[in-house]
């Protein structure tokens, strides 16, 4: 008993001399909060569309250069007209693209580009638009259109472009990403510790709706003991199914006309 | 000089400092708990003068304490004397446990003490071991007081 | 020169454009538990009422409805849309629905059907719909006396859990369990069977003697449990059917901790003798008894792997208590837990992929799994005490029982049954109508 009390006064006191000894760090001021930094929010877009092949890339500069002196000089509307357009809109991907789309389409006329560009996508990032890339990419188109007539049957530079091109931009990406996670209602009963992937390839029409969908790894579907990748499947489909019409970008149809989603359950599962 | 503001905070530390002396554990106050074993005399019966009629243990253990191997030699003394009659031995265990494990270590302590006692010449055959777990603590707390009267085993006369 | 590049270029070109598939990796979706719609079921004209024990039920139809949703809703995994939003009537609903309403409340999928009661018929007819596809996913039919409407609406309830799941239902099934009444030194406990929803509840004993631990055969004909009659502290069995109990064996002690092995042909139980307690088996056809363990230590709570070729059991051969696994013939005892604290009532899931137990730690109870060999231990919940989880038939579920503090008087003192998913999610209290403990849940009613 007595050992207790002696051994609790002694513990007391320790506090109590360890507090008094802190009091003078009590007594200091407040610190000084840092300056705020300010954050700048850089557009990216224009630099996230990778080439695929840096070296044609080049080889596409020098084919370019040798071409300059052809170039035609055609009635295509002044870029300042550009600068009406909506601000919210997908962002132009890189010249290539751009190029690409109008030799595709041979007999397009300048106007005809206007449109397309002007159907504004809800879901687009509020992107800085500048005009003096347009008068880049007119020129460009010119040039193309030039090889086009030169060249029928040999392959243009505008395929050429294509192939370095066949990725969607990371906001597009984006964009359909977020939308198809709104619409996605994840079944809660699936099974945490197994292979939750799913992988649909579609078909769209370009304004958005689904032509065709063809679930991967089919034969999943029936095995014993997988009776849960019909229900991801099936709950992916439905997916898909309510987002329709999908919110796509205006332009590069062919670039996002065959889509490959792989809906993976197992980040939202785990554990 | 010390400033207003220091002298408060100073205040606050020796207050709470005093508040810690209420923080005491039940061990303190006149305890009744040595080595998590209950050594108290409450819930405690006699089977006859100075002849108690349980033991106690601690937590999960079924060892008997010297004061315990006390109890048991003054109840095997006793038992002698009524070389006729027979006797239940009860183990029980606390609720801080699996409900069948308990059943199992109530079994455990009734059997020790049948095992002691046995040490003094008491036959097997008037010993009858029963366990009930934890299904009839005689102590309703949720505290560690009531568990330690419940970790017991008591003797009873048998009809 | 630049030709030939170019030719190399289209080369090139023509085998990119192959793999120009744009792939997008969708990692994430809503948690939400799936919109369903239960449309009341259509009763066919002509159709008689319900007597049902002591009551008349005049719209089964909608009451089915009821039993459905509200087990979707203690699922977790469905949320069954209010009723008042519906726009198409049950018999148009169950030919034909028009997809476009039942999109319109945000459905994605429907539930519609059609009941036709006579004096000793009860046939039940439904489909479940896919909304968002516009088609039908399944439809069937069946019939029984009418009595049993609320297992119709279980075993539509099930269909329709698997179809939607990929999983076996767990709604047509019943618990077994202690219903405790009384001081908490004296406690009257009797046996009590319910279907899961808490329904139809019933007493197997009056209550005169402690009634312990019962489990289901994996038949649901017998159970097994531990009583205190005659002061006698023995495993029983009891027939459901006929009411008929007898003692399993003629051990000269306490036999306690009784379970049904997957077969129903053995009761496993633990024998204690001497401070030591081992595991048994007995055979309920020949009687005979096989001693599975042999150690001084506890040996106690067995359960067999769903194949019958395991048991996982609760032993302080250690010093303090720990799960182990060994072969059904006793073989190979390998220890799997080796964390911090004690471990109990091991219970392996009839899916076979996990082992359930009850973990004490710092004075606090947790449930949680692992897999059989111990690893990936989770613990789910944590209480001032709660303990003995039981699987539903799925291996999806968890039932357990916890008990809340009391003062020296006893107040404060209760016992209930609550269930958790697997995943750690969907925590609920059971009602019954007085405190409970003890829980053990049975296998499907229709297998």
């Amino acid at each position: 008993m007595s050992k207790s009390i002696f051994l609790s006064l002694v513990f007391h006191s320790v506090m109590i001399i360890l507090t008094a000894l802190s009091l003078p760090f009590m007594m200091r001021t407040p610190i000084d909060l840092p300056p705020i930094l300010s954050v700048e929010l850089i557009q990216i877009t224009d630099k996230t569309s990778i080439p695929f092949a840096a070296k044609a890339a080049q080889t596409l500069e020098k084919i370019k250069k040798k071409e300059e002196e052809k170039r035609i000089i055609s009635e295509k509307a002044p870029p300042t007209k550009k600068k009406k357009e909506k601000p919210d809109r997908i962002p132009l991907p890189e010249d290539l693209n751009k190029e690409k789309k109008q030799i595709v389409k041979k007999k397009q006329n300048p106007e005809e580009i206007k449109d397309e560009i002007r159907q504004a996508s809800e879901f687009e990032k509020e992107e800085l638009f500048d005009p003096s890339q347009i008068a880049a990419l007119i020129d460009k188109s010119k040039e193309e259109t030039a090889q086009t007539l030169k060249k029928d049957k040999k392959i243009t530079q505008s395929n050429v472009k294509t192939a370095f091109a066949t990725g969607l931009t990371l906001s597009q990406e984006d964009a359909l990403k977020a939308q198809i996670f709104g619409c996605w209602s994840l079944p809660l009963g699936l099974p945490y510790h197994k292979n939750l992937l799913v992988r649909i390839k579609l078909r769209l029409k370009p304004d958005g709706t689904v032509l065709r969908s063809e679930i991967l790894d089919h034969a999943r579907m029936n095995q014993p003991g997988q009776g849960f990748y019909k229900v991801l499947a099936e709950s992916a489909l439905r997916a898909i199914r309510i987002c329709q019409p999908l919110r796509v970008p205006p332009t590069g149809y062919e670039k996002w006309k065959d889509l490959q989603l792989n809906f993976d359950a197992n980040e939202m599962l785990k554990g | 000089m010390v400033s207003l503001s220091n002298l408060r905070k100073f205040l606050v530390v020796i207050l709470a400092g005093i508040t810690l002396t209420a923080c005491a554990t039940q061990g303190k106050k006149g305890s009744n708990i040595a080595g998590d074993v209950y050594t108290g005399n409450d819930t405690v019966e006699y089977l006859a003068t100075g002849v108690k009629d349980r033991v106690f243990f601690a937590t999960n253990k079924s060892t008997l304490t010297t004061a315990s191997r006390d109890t048991l030699r003054k109840q095997a003394g006793w038992m002698r004397k009524k070389s006729k009659l027979k006797f239940a031995i009860e183990g029980h265990a606390d609720e801080r446990g699996t409900r069948e494990y308990n059943l199992a270590l109530g079994e455990r302590r009734a059997n020790a003490v049948k095992d002691y006692l046995m040490t003094y010449g008491i036959s097997g055959n008037r010993l009858n071991v029963i366990s009930y777990g934890k299904e009839r603590p005689v102590n309703s707390g949720s505290n560690p007081l009531a568990w330690s009267q419940n970790r017991r085993s008591v003797t009873i006369k048998a009809e | 020169m630049k030709k030939i590049i170019l030719l190399i270029l289209c080369f090139f070109i023509y085998n990119n454009s192959a793999i120009a598939l744009v792939e997008i990796d969708i990692t994430r979706g809503n948690l939400d538990p799936l919109p369903i719609a239960v449309s009341p079921l259509y009763i066919e004209p002509g159709s008689s009422d319900i007597k049902d024990a002591d009551k008349i039920i005049k719209n089964v139809g909608e009451k089915i409805a009821e039993v459905i949703e509200v087990n979707f809703k203690r699922s977790g995994l469905f949320n069954p849309l209010k009723k008042d939003s519906f726009v198409q009537k049950p018999d148009i609903a169950h030919i034909k629905p028009r997809f476009e309403d039942w999109r319109l409340i945000k459905a994605q999928a429907l539930v519609t059907g059609k009941v036709k009661v006579s004096e000793d018929k009860l046939r039940v007819e439904f489909r479940l719909w896919d909304v968002v596809a516009a088609k039908e996913m399944v439809a069937l039919a069946f019939s029984t006396t009418p009595k049993n409407w609320r297992r119709v609406a279980h075993i539509i309830s099930d269909k329709v859990y698997q179809r939607l799941t990929g999983e076996e239902g767990y709604f047509d099934t019943r618990i077994i369990y202690v219903s405790e009444t009384g001081l908490k030194t004296q406690r009257y406990k009797k046996l009590a069977i319910m279907d899961q929803d808490g329904a139809n509840i019933k007493y197997l004993t009056l209550g005169n003697e402690l009634v312990l631990t019962p489990r289901f055969s994996p038949k649901n004909q017998l159970v097994t449990y531990l009583s205190y009659f005659r002061n006698l502290p023995r495993v029983y069995l009891l027939d459901i059917e006929t009411g008929v109990q007898e003692v399993v064996g003629d051990f000269p002690g306490m036999t306690f901790a009784p379970r049904f092995s997957p077969d129903g042909k053995k009761i496993i139980m633990s024998f204690a003798k001497d401070g030591r307690s081992d595991i048994y088996t007995m055979d309920l056809k020949t009687r005979v008894v096989e001693k599975i363990t042999d150690h001084t230590s506890i040996d106690t709570s067995p359960s067999y792997s769903p194949d019958g070729k395991y048991i996982c059991f609760n032993s302080d051969r250690s010093g303090l208590q720990q799960i182990y696994v060994m072969r059904s013939d006793g073989s190979n005892v390998k220890r799997i837990t080796f964390g911090k604290g004690l471990y109990g009532t091991p219970v392996w899931s009839p899916r076979g992929d996990l082992i359930a137990f009850t973990k004490v730690h710092k004075n606090k109870f947790y449930i949680g799994v692992m897999r059989p060999d111990g690893s990936g231990e989770r613990l789910l919940t944590e209480n001032f005490y709660q303990e003995a989880p039981s699987w539903s038939p799925n291996g999806r579920v968890l039932i357990f029982y916890r008990e809340t503090k009391s003062d020296s008087e006893g107040k404060g003192f209760s016992a209930k049954l609550w269930s958790i998913d697997l995943t750690g999610y969907n925590e609920r209290l059971i009602k019954t109508e007085t405190d409970g403990s003890d829980p053990s849940w049975s296998s499907l009613l229709s297998k």
